[in-house]
């Protein structure tokens, strides 16, 4: 176990490609929840059932099923991702699925009298997600988000089995040439425990910052 | 006792019948429960100040007074779901509790306290998950170690009592709130204590539930059950307590019979609550 | 045609595929025979009075959320051997996956028995009830129904994460499907085919769940 400080050290580099993982899956889902979000509270039933079943089928399977569906999968149909693209992509759409529905929370948060009042002082739909909706959602928003951004973080070790070699890839490679698990694994640990702190810390700043500047101005 | 608390003697002596009127004071036994000098003190907030109480069997002693003003905070120091932070509480001339010195009754000693006093909360508690009839048997059979038969059966004789047993069977939520409030009675009598606690027992109550809540306990009294009652029901209190205790701002500041309290109050405090609760 | 191309083996690989989804639902049965009273365990320790109880739930809470569960399963199977501890790729996910379901369970449990609200706890001391009584009798009771929802939630979560057992050549459903495709090099197909079967445990549980979730009233 004494080696443990120096597989830390060794696993640095994969670092990196964890936190492309987490935020690039991160940023396209917090984009992509957007539209899914707001068709799930379309008036038109086409569009609110496309929506769930976006986010029933991509929370329905296990998110290395659509790693390998990505990676494997369409180089049947010749297109060719790299591990790198297909991890990234993969895990932005899972996320989209999750994060539409944190996106759909938040807002039925908001009181449905706040809605009548944007609508009698006459402003349009835009306006009043804009400026009215969308700050007293974001509040109910964030907790949950950054919550699933730290999940994120540990779910992206999974891109390791489709050769990604981040945090965890690097720990199976040292692994496999030098019979160390104990303290390979004790490191990774360590690392993923590392950048989770950060995180949450950040998270939790940014949680009361939004709701000092909606209460506070 | 306190130097305190045998003035509160003398003063309820001197104002008339007061303790006198109780079967166990007049044969010169201690009170059943007893108070001197207890306080409770949260952070930088005095909830209680240096109350002394006794209590004698068979004796009916309604707490009035504000809101805010400690009644239910003194009352839960009874039985110890609030702990003193000064003074000392007796049971049977016993000193179960000397704040100052630190010393609190633990496991068997304050479980067997807490089997011998009944507490009915303005809120009822009730086990959502149990049936009224199971309400009422839990603790005789976890507490008492009764039998489940004999709990059911006496528990059914309680329900009985207070008119509920066509509800034995029934889950709280499928009963009405005063239903319920007498479920909660029954399940405190169930343990058969020596003294009964009533903190607001009709104040989450609309007015016509209160008054079955109401009967009930006036039956109890009539009994000779040891009561001690925190209300707002002036008449009620009127009507039932030897006598009337007024709490404000955490302290006593008046107590005596019924009818010199209600309509003598000595203290401008009292005098001004009357007259606000009277107005409503 | 590419439609019909894609699905035409499906009828001979189904056979292995469902084998190997009876293996992840073995998983799944094993998970929760551990780490179903693990959890509570762990929520139990974290009202604890004692601190040195409840710091050891801490530990144990933290270390199974904040590591990936690919990360625990490696660190048991690879790492629990340089230790003279040697248990079967199955074993081995197994205490992984539980570990990691009770960590995230726990923190239901203790909500649950969080949201049991003082007046239940006050009636059950004023009764004379012992604290280990007043868990057991009334705060326990009330807590596993409050929960019910959400921890069948993170089953179904936790199913999903059965596929991660994987990664150390448990033959469950996902490994059954990449055998098949590394030999017939019909990733897409077999993989389309795995992903069905897991949607078809996972979506109709999860709205199972939610119409569960919907319906439940106060208790009655």
């Amino acid at each position: 176990m004494s080696a443990v400080p120096e597989y830390v050290l060794r696993l640095l580099p994969g670092v990196q490609f964890t936190l492309i993982l987490t935020f690039g899956g991160f940023g396209i889902g917090a984009v992509l929840a957007v539209p899914v979000a707001a068709a799930r509270r379309s008036r038109r039933r086409v569009l609110r059932l496309l929506a769930i079943s976006y986010v029933e089928t991509l929370r329905g399977v296990p998110p290395i099923a659509w790693l390998f569906l990505l990676y494997f999968g369409l180089a049947q149909v010749d297109i060719r991702l790299s591990s790198l693209t297909a991890g990234v992509l993969g895990l932005g759409l899972i996320a989209g699925a999750y994060l539409s529905e944190i996106y759909r929370a938040g807002l039925r948060a908001v009181p449905h009298g706040q809605l009548d009042a944007a609508r009698a002082v006459g402003l349009g739909t835009a306006r009043i997600y804009r400026h009215v909706i969308g700050p007293q959602a974001i509040v109910t928003i964030v907790p949950p988000a950054a919550a699933f951004l730290i999940g994120l973080l540990k779910d992206s070790a999974i891109a390791s089995l489709i050769g990604v070699p981040e945090v965890t890839g690097l720990s199976l490679r040292f692994t496999q040439r030098e019979f160390e698990g104990l303290a390979i694994f004790t490191a990774a640990g360590i690392v993923y425990f590392a950048l989770s702190v950060p995180l949450a810390t950040f998270a939790r700043w940014a949680g009361t910052r939004l709701t000092a500047r909606l209460v506070f101005g | 006792m306190t130097r305190a608390g045998a003035e509160l003697g003398v003063r309820t002596a001197a104002a008339g019948t007061g303790v006198g009127t109780s079967p166990g004071a007049a044969r010169g036994e201690p009170p059943l429960i007893c108070t001197a000098g207890l306080g409770v003190r949260f952070g930088d907030l005095d909830a209680v100040v240096d109350v002394d109480l006794d209590v004698h069997t068979g004796e009916v002693v309604a707490v009035i007074g504000p809101s805010g003003g400690g009644k239910s905070t003194f009352l839960r120091c009874l039985n110890l779901l609030q702990l003193p932070t000064a003074g000392r509480l007796q049971l049977d001339g016993e000193v179960i509790v000397d704040a100052d010195a630190g010393r609190f009754p633990v496991g068997r000693r304050l479980t067997g306290l807490r089997r011998e006093i009944g507490m009915v909360f303005q809120s009822f508690n009730l086990f959502p998950h149990l049936t009224a009839l199971d309400n009422v048997v839990l603790a005789q059979v976890h507490v008492l170690k009764r039998t489940t038969e004999e709990a059911r059966e006496r528990g059914r004789e309680i329900l009985a009592r207070v008119g509920l047993e066509s509800k034995a069977e029934s889950r709280p939520a499928h009963c009405s709130g005063g239903q319920q409030q007498r479920i909660a009675i029954a399940r405190a009598l169930a343990l058969d204590p020596r003294l009964m606690l009533f903190d607001e027992p009709t104040s989450a109550l609309d007015p016509e539930l209160g008054v079955e809540v109401l009967a009930v306990m006036r039956e109890l009294v009539s009994d000779g059950m040891t009561t001690v009652v925190v209300t707002h029901e002036m008449a009620f209190a009127a009507e039932v307590a030897d006598r009337i205790v007024f709490m404000s701002d955490g302290r006593i500041l008046e107590s005596g019979p019924p009818e010199r309290v209600l309509r003598e109050p000595e203290h401008e405090r009292t005098r001004r609550f009357l007259q606000a609760v009277l107005q409503r | 045609m590419i439609a019909a191309s894609l699905i035409e083996r499906w009828p001979e690989w189904l056979s292995p595929l469902l084998g190997g989804l009876g293996t992840s639902l073995q998983l799944t049965a094993a998970f929760l025979v551990i780490g179903l009273p693990l959890g509570l365990g762990f929520a139990v320790m974290l009202s604890a009075q004692r601190r040195l109880v409840r710091a050891v739930a801490v530990a144990a809470v933290e270390l199974g959320r904040a590591v990936p569960v690919l990360v625990l399963l490696y660190l048991v199977y690879f790492g629990l051997p340089e230790a003279d501890i040697r248990l079967s790729a199955f074993v081995s996910a197994t205490i992984a996956i539980s570990f990691s379901f009770a960590a995230y369970t726990s923190e239901v449990f203790k909500a649950g028995i969080a949201a049991v609200g003082s007046g239940q706890r006050e009636a059950s001391q004023a009764l004379g009830l012992t604290h280990p009584q007043e868990m057991r009798l009334v705060v326990l009771p009330q807590a596993v129904r409050i929960v019910i929802p959400p921890i069948l939630g993170w089953v179904v979560i936790f199913f999903q994460a059965t596929s991660l057992a994987f990664a150390i050549a448990v033959p469950e459903l996902l490994n059954e499907a990449y055998t098949i495709g590394s030999s017939t090099f019909r990733f897409l197909s077999v993989l389309l085919l795995a992903a069905l079967l897991y949607a078809a445990v996972s979506i109709p549980a999860s709205l199972a769940i939610d119409h569960l979730d919907r319906r439940r009233g106060p208790l009655t």
